[in-house]
Order: C-alpha cells, then structure tokens, then sequence
C-alpha cells in the first residue's frame, strides 16, 4: 500500500501547536523533575529501582491522562463521528485487559511472549466482540446497539465480578511483566509509550476520517437513509467503526492493565463507559482535539480536587465524596446548556465572529 | 401470521424448557410451587419497571434509563417511611405498620410520579429535536439519582425489619409454606397489567397512546397536544415504577444496586418483548422473571453463581439472534 | 369574496435546504384551490407549513383573518383545519372507529357526524370495527378524509387523494368532496389534472419553490400552452 509519507508528515509540520505540544510532553518528565529535584527513572535500590519522586507520581498521572484520552477518542469515533452510541465501552476496555491479565498469569508462556501474545490476542478479542455486537444489532434502529452494548458490558462486569478463576471481585494482580513496559521498574518508558498510542491515535482517527471512508461515516451521523440511498452499504461502514473504536478502546485498556498491573472487574465497571463518554461531550463531540481536551480536564481535575474539601456554612464536604455527584450533575448541565462542548462552542464562536482580513 | 405463530411458538418453547428445568430441580409439587411462585413475583415486579420503559419508548421514542432509577428510589422512600429514623419518622406518628406500609406505598408513589413530571418538563422537553441527548441525558440521570440516594442514604444497604400483615403471614400448599407477600405483589402485579391494558384499550387517553407509537405527527395534525400526552404518560411511567421499588423493597431490602439490576432486566424484557408492545412487555416479564428464578435454583451449590444475574441477558441474546425485532416487535 | 386562508410569501427550510422561497396562496371561503405542480416542487411542503408541521422561517398564514404561523400544530388544528396527508396517514392498529372517535375535538362530534359521514362513505359502517391497516387503499383514503370531517373543520388540507387509486374510486371521492363544497373550504394538493379540474375553482401552480401562476381553473383549462409549460400534461 502506498501511503504518501511526504505530504503525512509535511501535514505534520504544519499543525505547529502540535508540535510544541509533543515536544512539552517529551520533556516533561525531565522538567519535573528538574523543578522538583527528582529523578524521572525514580530511586535506585540495588538493582531494582523504587518509583519515589514528583518525576514519576506526574508521569503517573499523565499516564492516566493518556489512557483515558485514547478511550475517549476511540468514542468520539463512534458517538462523535459514526452517531453510534455505544454505554457499554468499558467492554472493550476491560476485556482487552482481562485477556492481558490472563494470558500473562495463567499461562506458563515466557513473560515477553505471554505479554506479546496477550496484546495482540486481546485486541483481536475486541474486534471480534465489536463485529458480533454489531452484526446482531446494526440492522435495527439505533437504541439497540446502544442498550445491547449496555446489557454484555454489565453481564461481563457481572460475571467476571464472580468468576472464581480470576479470584471474582479481588481480581489479580499481575506480578510478571517485561522489564520494559514494567510501571513499577521503568516507569518512563511506560510514560513514553503510552504517549505515543495517544498520538498515533489521535492521528489516526484524523486521517480515517479525512479519508473518503470517513466521509461515508459523517454523512451517515447526518442522515442514514441518505447515505444508503446514495449507495453505500451504512451496516459495513457502521461495523468498521464499531470495530476499530472497539480496538482502540482495547488498547487504552490494555495501557491501563499494565500501569495498575493488577486486572479486577472494576475495569469493565460504568465508570469507564462514563468517563469517555462524559470526556467526549465536555470536550466537543466530532471534534478531533474535544475528546483529548475533556479527557485532560477531567482527569487533572480529579486529581487536583481529590483531597480538597469545601465548606458550606458549617458543613465540610471533601470533593472525594462527591466527585461523581459532581460529574453526574456537569454532565446533564452539559447536555442541556452546552451539547457542543468546549471545542465546538469555541469552533461556532470563531465561525460566527466577523474575518478582519 | 406466519411471525405471530413463530413467536407463539419461541414463547412456548421457552416456557416448556424453563417449566422442565425446575421440574427436574424440584423435589416435590411444593419445590415448584415455589419456584413458579417466585418467578411470578420477580415477573411482576419487572413488568412494573418494564411498562413504563416500553409505553414510553413506543409513545416517545426516548429509552428512559433513569427508569431503574425510579424503581430504585421507590424503595427507599417505602423503606424510609415504614421504618424508624431516615428523613422522615412515621412510627409515632402512624404506629399501625400495615397502615404505615400503605402510607409508604403512597409516598414512593407521589414522589416518583414528581420527579418523573420534573424530568419530562425540566430536562427532556428542550431535547426532543435532539433524540441521541435524550438518551445520554437520562443515563446521566441515573448516575445522578444514584449519587443522590447515596448521599441522603449511604451506599449501606437496608433489610426490610418492620414487618406487618401480610409480610410476615404464609400460606400452606403441597406440605410448603408460601409466602402470602409474594402472593399479594403476584395479585398487584396482575392487577396492573388489567389496568393498563384497560387504559389502552378502553379511554381515549389509550387511543392517543396508541395513536401516537404509530404516528406521533398525525396525532398532533389532529388537534391533540401530544406533549401534555408525553408528560402524563412518562410521569405515570416513572409513578409505577416506584410503586414496584416500594412493594418489591419488603423482600429485596433497598440498596443502591437495585436501580441498574432492574434497568438491565427490565431493557431485556423490553427488547425481547417488542419495544413498545405492551402485550410483549407483559409477556417478556413473566419469562424472564421465570428465566431468573428457575436459573437461581438452578445454580445453587454450582460454580455457576452468576447464572442468575447473567440470565436475561443470555436469554435477550438468544432471542434477538433468532428475532431481531423481539416476539411481539417491528423495531426497524 | 373574502379568503378564509391566506398564505403570503412564506418560506420554509428543511435542514439547510429552502424548500420554499415564497410560496403566496389563497383560498376563498367555501371554494377549492388546487396546488398544480411537478413533484418535489413544494407542494406537501407547503401543507405541512400551514398545519405547523414545518413551521415557515417567515411569510405570514392568515386563516380567518388572524395569524396562525408560529403556533403549535395541534392548536393550529383546533381552530378548525383538518389534515388529510398523503398516503392517508390512518392509524393502521386502530380500528376505523377509533380512528374516528380520536379526530373528536369536543365528546359528542362523532356522534353529531356519525349519519354525514355514513351518508358520505357508506363503506365505512361495515367496516367500523375493522383495524385500518386492513382497509384497501380506496377505503383508508375515505377514513382520512372521514376523520377530517368528524370535527367541525372548515378547512381541509388534502394531499393527493387520488394517488394509487382505481378510477371508480376515484370518482367516489370527486362526488363526496364536491358535496362538502360551500360549507367548506379545501386546499387540495392534486396530480391528477383530471380530478382537480372537475373539483377546483382555483388553481396555483407551485414550481420550485415559488408560486409563479395562479388564476381560475376556468382560464387553465383553456390554455393548453400554460399547462404544458408547467404541469408537462395536455
């Protein structure tokens, strides 16, 4: 396949934010650690290392930013992109991580081939699940995919909350990982890792949907019936972006699996159907950067806000209490008075204010 | 015809597979009594949580996922009034418990029915030109309606202690004690499902429905105002669905996994009834309450302990394999 | 002779096409306009726009003299206006008599208009407990002409009635809609330039959104020329 690598990267070069923004975060680890005096390799005790330090508890952090940016993304591929709605995304995501967790745990493979084996595994469960949803549900009208996802996501939460195998709702932790992608040992190389999934995702799903394939996607958001009458077949096109959100959302998992290094049911709980979901709208649904903004804001929010407490008049509340409260309430606030997120209102603002050229 | 008689058929042969299973289960006469017995309570009980869904999304076109929710809440609010302590203390004020029960009753009723009416009016309404919000809207109505009962509840669940008349009374069948509670919901569940249907069939409200999961537009065309219909039959909706959390909650307790429990059963039996068949919902009820208890029983001293939560689901899969459109549906 | 309907220079977007960019028609009271046109010239649309269905952007409706433009469908329906849409909109799993007894706008319409209609459609008793989805296309198009009649509208939206229908039927609907004339007035949308010349006193030709020709029935008639150029028939 020819891709047209010049015109990809000159397109690269162009997007200059992009580039002081990829450049930020490449430094990031390094700067903190400067700032903060401490090492973004972490402590070193013998010949293992200890993960102390601003450097690494930051990179952490952004991890987490970068995992949920990738889910997000992935949704906005279909809620955004595709007008699917899918509340059973957590599917992907936690059973991407289970098939991880298994493979690496409950084989006897060899730690690099177990964990070779289990990525590329669990992302081909994922399509698979994305492909039967869709080929059960797609044919009716579109609240079916939308509770159908919601039914198995809470079934697989269900069952695997009771699986006595993968030790129910304890779930297990993983003791054994390549000393290259181990959170615990190399904490920086995760951090680069799973920035560059983030970017080549984001790239990605911009180039799938610049391509004429992605205008099939658009136009069937806009109208179904047009975009069949004009001839093309709306299920595979719908099928296609169930699929590769449906990876995406494996590989955010897989991502996630690795930095807890532990696989328990409460990946495949509604909070990570939520999260992406809520990230998408706050951020602004079909657009490319809303998901990655909502995702960041989101998540650093909770993190700054997580030990913080409010006082009204005598009662003091810590926002921990009440975070999903919170979240719950901004997203029907969300929904009502500003369905176009922060990017797609910013986008309107900008195409309705008078050009001074 | 030929769809009816495929459907009838899939019905029967659910049921026949679902009556043997707890035939072979059960030790005597008494054992399926009880299991049946069961399966009707849990039936109804979805029934109650299902109509308002199916009537809706047939009428309106919005999937109500905070309908659990309402379930949910009903609960809370019976338990909250029948028992000592909690927002409101009745037990001086009411002493009676059987009384009390019916207060409670009443209570979860009023304020499901309230905040349903402040759901339609408030939220929903400035969302009908946009259907996709009001789905992800009333999911994010739910996650706030959890939040909230936690807040004013906490996430400690809650057995039913303040037992009353026919709670605490049995009946005595093939040498087995029944009890009369289960019996009692049965008969309301029953009841409702006459009621209902007798709205639909029988008062002009009920062809308005009707009228309107045809076509909401011509219905308009005509003279009627199709939003006050929209808001009567959501506040009812919700309004019965917090009457099955306050009649389910002297069994079931309250506790904060009730509301997405009976959502995910109550979506199952909605899809494998035909959205927005009432008859369908009806049916499904029963089957997938059967389904659930017969899986219980069933799964009881196997490695299989989830069976029963996943049942309907696996049996919703099973069904939309064979009918996409549900028994009793047209759901392009 | 005064309008009981007048339409001025509306126009109506649906999404972002302008569907209808000033669209000006008028209907005498007790007469009949026919709307002439090809297809996707504006016709349905222009219904729709008056029942509120697709509220206009801007033009004013005046029926009876007063502005109904910007109001809601239904209240625009109860001021007496009756809708029979094309392809006969009944409610298929409603029988035919609730579909009458739903159009009531006050208890008892139906049964004041039980004989009127009976004597306009007698098909319609035998088949009163029937569903609708089980009538033949003729008797679904009576029904939906039957429920505009059961209130006391006093004008009536029709959308080509005669579309699919066999020519005796046809001429059963000609004679019951002519026996309403005088009493009411109806703005008929027609294809067949056979019906809406036996039925109409006036016509407005719609082309492409506009409403560049209108006149007596009696001139169009007698201008070949015209009706070509605008209707493509002869």
């Amino acid at each position: 396949m020819a891709i047209p690598q010049a015109s990809f990267i000159s397109r690269l070069l162009r997007d200059k934010w992009f580039i002081f923004l990829l450049i930020a975060l490449v430094a990031f680890p390094f700067v903190v650690g400067l700032l903060t005096d401490s090492s973004p390799f972490g402590v070193a005790r013998g010949d293992r290392m200890i993960m102390r330090g601003e450097s690494v508890r930051w990179q952490a952090v952004l991890i987490e930013v970068y995992i949920l940016a990738i889910l997000a993304m992935s949704y906005n591929l279909l809620f955004g992109f595709t007008g699917v709605i899918s509340f059973g995304h957590a599917l992907f995501f936690g059973t991407a991580g289970y098939v991880l967790g298994l493979m690496l745990e409950y084989t006897p493979l060899d730690t690099t081939l177990a964990f070779g084996l289990g990525a590329v595994a669990a992302i081909a469960v994922c399509a698979l699940l994305g492909l039967v949803i869709g080929l059960v549900t797609l044919r009716l009208k579109g609240v079916y995919f939308t509770i159908f996802t919601l039914a198995v996501a809470e079934m697989f939460f269900i069952f695997l909350g009771r699986w006595q195998l993968t030790r129910a709702e304890d779930g297990f932790a993983i003791t054994d990982l390549p000393m290259w992608i181990d959170p615990s040992q190399n904490r920086i190389s995760v951090y680069y890792i799973a920035l560059a999934a983030a970017f080549l995702t984001f790239f990605f799903i911009r180039r799938l949907v610049n391509s004429p394939t992605g205008a099939v996607l658009k136009a069937i958001r806009e109208n179904e019936d047009r975009a069949q009458s004009m001839g093309y077949n709306t299920i595979n096109y719908k099928l296609l972006s169930i699929v590769v959100a449906g990876m995406l959302a494996g590989v955010a998992g897989l991502l996630q699996v690795v930095l807890n290094k532990k696989v328990g049911p409460e990946i495949l709980g509604i909070a990570y159907t939520v999260d992406p979901l809520l990230m998408t709208i706050i951020g602004g649904i079909g657009t490319f950067i809303g998901p990655v903004i909502g995702a960041s804001g989101l998540h650093l929010l909770d993190v700054f806000l997580r030990d913080a407490t409010v006082r009204i008049g005598g009662l003091v509340i810590d926002i921990a209490s009440i975070w999903a409260l919170l979240l719950g309430v901004i997203f029907i606030l969300v929904v009502i008075v500003f369905p176009l997120g922060i990017i797609g209102t910013w986008q309107r603002w900008r195409m309705k204010r008078p050009k001074r050229e | 015809m030929v769809r009816r008689r495929a459907s009838l058929l899939a019905i029967i042969g659910i049921m026949v597979f679902l009556i043997g299973v707890a035939l072979l289960n059960s030790n005597s006469a008494g054992d399926f009594g009880i299991t049946m017995l069961s399966g009707l309570f849990q039936g109804m009980l979805l029934f109650l949580v299902a109509s308002g869904l199916s009537i809706v999304f047939g009428l309106m076109d919005v999937l109500n996922l905070a309908q659990g929710s309402y379930f949910m809440l009903g609960a809370y609010v019976a338990y909250d009034v029948q028992h000592a302590g909690g927002v409101v203390d009745l037990i001086s004020v009411i002493p009676d418990p059987n009384l009390r029960f019916v207060v409670a009753v009443v209570a979860a009723v009023a304020v499901g029915s309230l905040l349903g009416y402040v759901l339609e009016r408030g939220l929903l309404r400035s969302l009908y030109s946009r259907p996709i919000f009001q789905l992800v809207l009333t999911f994010g109505v739910s996650l706030v309606a959890l939040e909230l009962i936690k807040v004013i509840w906490t996430t400690t669940p809650y057995s039913w202690t303040e037992l009353f008349g026919v709670r605490e009374s049995f009946f005595e069948l093939f040498g087995q004690r029944f009890s009369t509670y289960r019996l009692f919901v049965v008969g309301m569940g029953i009841a409702l499902i006459v009621a209902i249907a007798l709205l639909l069939q029988r008062t002009r409200i009920g062809i308005i429905i009707r009228a309107g999961v045809e076509d909401r537009e011509m219905v308009q065309a005509l003279g009627i105002n199709v939003r006050a219909v929209f808001t009567l039959v959501f506040t009812l909706g919700c309004g019965v669905a917090a009457l099955g959390g306050s009649i389910a909650a002297p069994f079931l307790g309250a506790s904060t996994t009730l509301g997405n429990v009976f959502l995910l059963q109550a979506i199952a039996v909605v899809v494998l009834g035909g959205m927005g068949s009432y008859a369908g919902t009806a049916v499904g009820s029963l089957l997938v309450g059967i389904a659930i208890t017969v899986a219980q029983d069933t799964a009881i001293g196997t490695a299989f302990t989830a069976l029963p939560s996943i049942t309907p689901m696996l049996l919703l899969v099973l069904v939309l394999l064979i009918r996409p459109s549900g028994l009793f549906g047209n759901s392009r | 002779m005064s309008s009981i309907l007048e339409v001025q220079d509306i126009h109506t977007f649906i999404g972002q096409f302008h569907i209808l960019e000033g669209v000006t028609v008028s209907v005498p009271q007790g007469g009949i306009t026919v709307l002439l046109g090809r297809n996707g010239a504006g016709k349905t649309t222009t219904l729709r726009s008056i029942m509120g269905l697709r509220p206009p952007s801007s033009g004013s409706i005046l029926f009876d003299g007063k502005p109904i433009h910007g109001k809601t469908t239904y209240a625009i329906a109860q001021l007496g206006i009756g809708y029979v849409p094309e392809h006969r909109a009944i409610f298929r799993e409603l029988t035919v008599r609730e579909n009458l007894q739903l159009a009531e706008r006050k208890r008892g319409d139906l049964a004041r208009k039980t004989e009127f209609i009976f004597d306009l459609f007698p098909d319609l008793q035998r088949l009163i407990d029937l569903p609708g989805g089980n009538l033949s296309g003729g008797q679904q198009q009576m029904l939906a002409m039957a429920r505009a009649l059961v209130p006391d509208n006093r004008l009536l939206l029709i959308d080509e009635p005669s579309e699919g229908l066999a020519p005796v039927i046809i001429d059963q609907l000609i004679v019951a809609i002519q026996r309403l004339a005088g009493t009411v007035s109806v703005l008929l949308v027609e294809q067949n330039f056979r019906v809406a010349r036996k039925l109409a006193q006036d016509y407005v030709i719609i082309e492409e959104g506009h409403s560049p020709m209108r006149g007596t029935m009696h001139d169009l008639v007698s201008d070949p020329a015209l009706i070509q150029r605008y209707l493509g028939v002869a």
